[in-house]
């Protein structure tokens, strides 16, 4: 099956991506505004993420909006906010079954598209900014979301050890902000940050379906040919600087499980022979961390590693008990010393590489994961297929693996302890 | 060898059912055009099912709350490796899950789909257990009931669980506790396992890039034989009343978090699936976000966009759940009420039935596009004895009676637990 893959200028900064896939039943439009991650606007950013897609000025409220939806067949309209390496992305996701699925052969698809644009063009506003008695909801979800991050220990851990990770860096400002900046945010300065955003941010539209986008097209490029542009440039990422020493910090919370992140980088990693490397380590359930640190030690619940190829980070997150920290980062280092000296054979090189085949040949089935993969190569500055990633993929040798490795060093162990009280429960 | 193409006229689409002489039910659906596989082969044995009896037992047996569970982990180990690396070789992605009434065992794969499915059969059906493998996992195990342990999201919703619930062991975590299963010994896995994992009651059920023949030429080369052994379960008699309305507990949360649950009379086959679209269909009508109740409460800050209400059911349990984040949960409860109340003395919103039927449709048509889904429709309904077209086709079918009675039937406002995690110390301003 062939996947075609286009993009093309339509403004300054601004981009129409259209990916054609026959056999998708769902059409999806996305809206990727991309701008710098800063302290000063990610809170107005996310703001704006939380509020637009709940009306506009021809849907001035939540229940028409979703009324309207519900109409199109239960279209899914939905605004995030994202980071990726240094940058933060507001998104605005929509997506909606195939027109011929209608029940009256009904236009869903432009019309969602008339909808979305709405949305993003023209939101619903009063004199002063965004539309208030809606945005002071919207300001108290941000809060109420912000402050929701603890519920969830796991990515808690994970957002505090970013903290520690990235200090300094665009990479360590939490992607909705922090509590104290979002406090201060109103509706006047969210929306004015917003049409920042529209005259300044890297703007990239996709279209992913079955059939030509060509009306769907012609609406987007004329709706975006009227914004006032000053493009600020394209977004980029550094790669994290190393510290001089590890770093090694600890919070304590009423858990019964304790968390551990460590983080590693690389000043100079080849991203390919990295990718594979961080599969044999850690990635797959027949890693080295998977067999050794959970099965075999049965130190973790869980223990998996991820590399960030933005930033050259590779992070390693687990699950432990108190008594079991020192134990369980011990061998992690280890392990990754074994990876470093090469012990590792061929079988668990190809074994990792067919598990990374297989889900890079299963790129082409969703709308989410297509479009996840094109931005990526907009980042990269690459156009490359999940194919022609297979291919380089398929050349990544084990001598390649172990001079990633040995270009990785420690950089941070964040813990997360259980206090006392919570031990003797 | 029976094999029956089954097609739906509305979507064009169509899957294969054989009948398989093991005793296997198989279920393919071929998706042209996509790259992936998802495959899942599972047992109609969750949880719950702790009481049995098969044709060789005199009585009925009770077995330790979390075997279901803990004999999934042991399944994944082969008398010599573990079952990841025999995947490994294909290149699939496995896992495997328990829920309340299911153990499923499953890949996804876009490369060597028949090296993997060979895999997969062998595995489940070639149990490997000692009293030393058996207490080496009571440690992951412990780990993994610890860590759901913190999670408020799961407390909540077991919490009114066990509020509701008198005697149904649908109230037990899925992977009991770890006193539970710390009576586990390879004595007592056999015996599940021997009961349950009779493939007279197993589903195979594959979705992807397939072809039916290979499927089956694999099927007749791995399947065993199996007796018909003529398993029963069995549950404690269950009031229609909660056992009780109200539970809370404290974890490190930012807000509190709630669960509000009517209990209702549970169905089977058809009827419990008509039930279950039914009752969502009253549940949208009532406090979707299109609704006017929901726009109310979320407009008086009463309710946030966590809001959330879904139908839970199974083998002998059913109840609506409201969920979410709230400052006050006990308002929240109070305004449903409330609100089931105004609706059955002034009637549903006919108007909006329209509408939330062409969402509903919508959301079913999205996805045909999901292997995943796919795979888990044909086994989940093949395990009730429906077709994979059922819920498509009855939701399309559905009227604005049948809706308006299931308000009647299910919403008893008596009936109602509510489950609240409140915060440690209240949230802290930092």
């Amino acid at each position: 099956m062939k996947i075609s893959y286009k993009r093309e200028k339509i403004a300054d900064g601004i981009h129409f991506n259209s990916i054609r896939n026959q056999s998708l039943k769902t059409n999806s439009i996305v809206v990727n505004l991309i701008s710098p991650l800063s302290e000063d606007t990610a809170s107005l950013n996310a703001a704006a993420s939380y509020i637009l897609t709940d009306s506009s000025k021809e849907y001035p409220s939540l229940v028409a909006i979703n009324q309207k939806l519900d109409e199109l067949y239960g279209a899914g309209l939905k605004g995030a906010v994202l980071r990726a390496g240094d940058n933060q992305f507001v998104s605005i996701i929509s997506s909606c079954i195939n027109d011929r699925f209608a029940f009256d052969n009904e236009k869903v698809t432009e019309e969602l598209a008339r909808v979305t644009l709405g949305c993003i063009l023209e939101p619903n506003l009063d004199e002063n900014g965004f539309y208030a008695p809606d945005f002071a909801l919207k300001k108290q979800e941000l809060l109420d979301d912000i402050d929701a991050v603890i519920n969830e220990k796991r990515s808690y851990a994970f957002q505090r050890a970013g903290k520690i990770i990235y200090r300094g860096e665009p990479a360590a400002v939490s992607v909705k902000g922090e509590r104290e900046s979002a406090e201060k945010i109103t509706a006047s300065t969210s929306y004015e940050q917003y049409k920042k955003l529209l005259k300044t941010a890297q703007i990239e539209v996709f279209f992913v379906g079955a059939d030509e986008p060509n009306d769907i097209k012609r609406s987007i490029c004329e709706s975006f040919a009227k914004l006032d542009r000053d493009y600020s440039g394209k977004v980029e990422t550094k790669r994290s600087a190393l510290k001089a020493s590890p770093e090694e910090f600890t919070d304590e919370l009423e858990v019964a499980q304790c968390k551990m992140v460590l983080a590693f980088k690389s000043e100079n990693a080849d991203r390919c022979a990295a990718t594979l490397m961080n599969a044999v380590f850690g990635a797959t359930p027949f890693s080295k961390l998977f067999l050794n640190v959970r099965e075999k030690m049965s130190l973790c619940y869980y223990c998996s590693s991820n590399y960030n190829d933005m930033k050259s980070v590779m992070t390693v997150d687990s699950g432990v008990e108190k008594a079991n920290i020192e134990k369980a980062k011990d061998e992690i280092i280890h392990q990754f010393e074994l990876m470093q000296k090469g012990d590792f054979d061929e079988k668990e090189i190809n074994e990792a590489r067919l598990s990374l085949i297989n889900s890079l040949r299963s790129v082409n089935d969703s709308a989410a994961s297509l479009v996840s993969w094109y931005t990526s190569q907009i980042f990269l500055g690459t156009e490359l297929s999940p194919e022609d990633e297979i291919e380089l993929l398929e050349k990544v040798t084990k001598e390649d693996i172990v001079n990633a490795a040995k270009s990785f060093k420690l950089d941070t162990v964040y813990v997360l302890k259980g206090k006392e009280s919570a031990e003797n429960e | 060898m029976n094999k029956e193409v089954i097609k739906n006229a509305r979507t064009g689409e169509e899957y294969t059912l054989i009948k398989h002489p093991t005793g296997l039910d198989i279920y393919v659906w071929k998706m042209d055009n996509f790259s992936t596989t998802h495959a899942l082969f599972g047992t109609k044995y969750g949880s719950i099912n702790t009481k049995f009896k098969t044709k060789n037992d005199p009585d009925f047996i009770t077995v330790p709350n979390g075997i279901a569970h803990y004999l999934e982990h042991k399944l994944f180990e082969n008398e010599d490796c573990d079952v990841f690396s025999l995947y490994a070789k294909t290149g699939a992605s496995a896992n495997a899950y328990t829920s309340f009434d299911r153990t499923c065992y499953l890949f996804t794969t876009t490369n060597n789909v028949y090296e993997s499915l060979e895999i997969l059969l062998n595995f489940v059906q070639s149990p490997y257990f000692t009293e030393e493998t058996v207490r080496k996992e009571q440690g992951i195990i412990g780990q993994e009931i610890r860590m759901y342990d913190d999670n408020a999201g799961w407390r909540v919703f077991f919490n009114m669980l066990q509020g509701m619930y008198h005697n149904h062991p649908v109230k037990i975590d899925i992977a009991g506790t770890v006193e539970s299963i710390a009576q586990i010994n390879a004595d007592l896995l056999y015996k599940c396992y021997y009961t349950f994992y009779n493939l007279n009651n197993m589903v195979l059920s594959i979705a992807g890039n397939v072809d039916v023949d290979k499927v089956l030429e694999v099927c007749d080369k791995c399947l065993k034989q199996n007796e018909n052994i003529e398993l029963e379960t069995a549950f404690e008699d269950e009031p229609d009343s909660v056992c009780e309305k109200e539970v809370v507990q404290k974890l490190e949360i930012a807000m509190p978090m709630f669960n509000i649950g009517f209990k209702a009379k549970p169905e089977s086959g058809l009827a419990a699936l008509k039930a279950e679209i039914e009752t969502n269909f009253v549940l949208s009508l009532i406090a979707n976000e299109s609704s006017e109740f929901y726009k109310k409460l979320y407009d008086e800050g009463i309710i946030n966009s966590t809001f959330y209400s879904e139908v839970f059911c199974g083998d002998g349990y059913f109840c609506s759940i409201f969920g979410g984040e709230a400052r006050d949960p006990r308002l929240v409860r109070d305004k449903i009420v409330e609100e089931v109340e105004r609706c059955k003395r002034e009637g549903l919103d006919e108007k909006r039935f329209g509408t939330i039927k062409k969402a509903y449709y919508g959301s079913l048509i999205k996805g045909l596009d999901n292997a995943e889904n796919l795979a888990t429709i044909m086994l989940n309904n093949g395990m009730e004895g429906l077709s994979a077209f059922d819920r498509i086709e009855t939701v399309a079918n559905c009227t604005f009676e049948d809706v308006t009675k299931r308000l009647m039937t299910q919403f008893n406002t008596e009936n109602v637990t509510l489950s609240i995690i409140d915060p440690v110390n209240g949230r802290e301003d930092k």
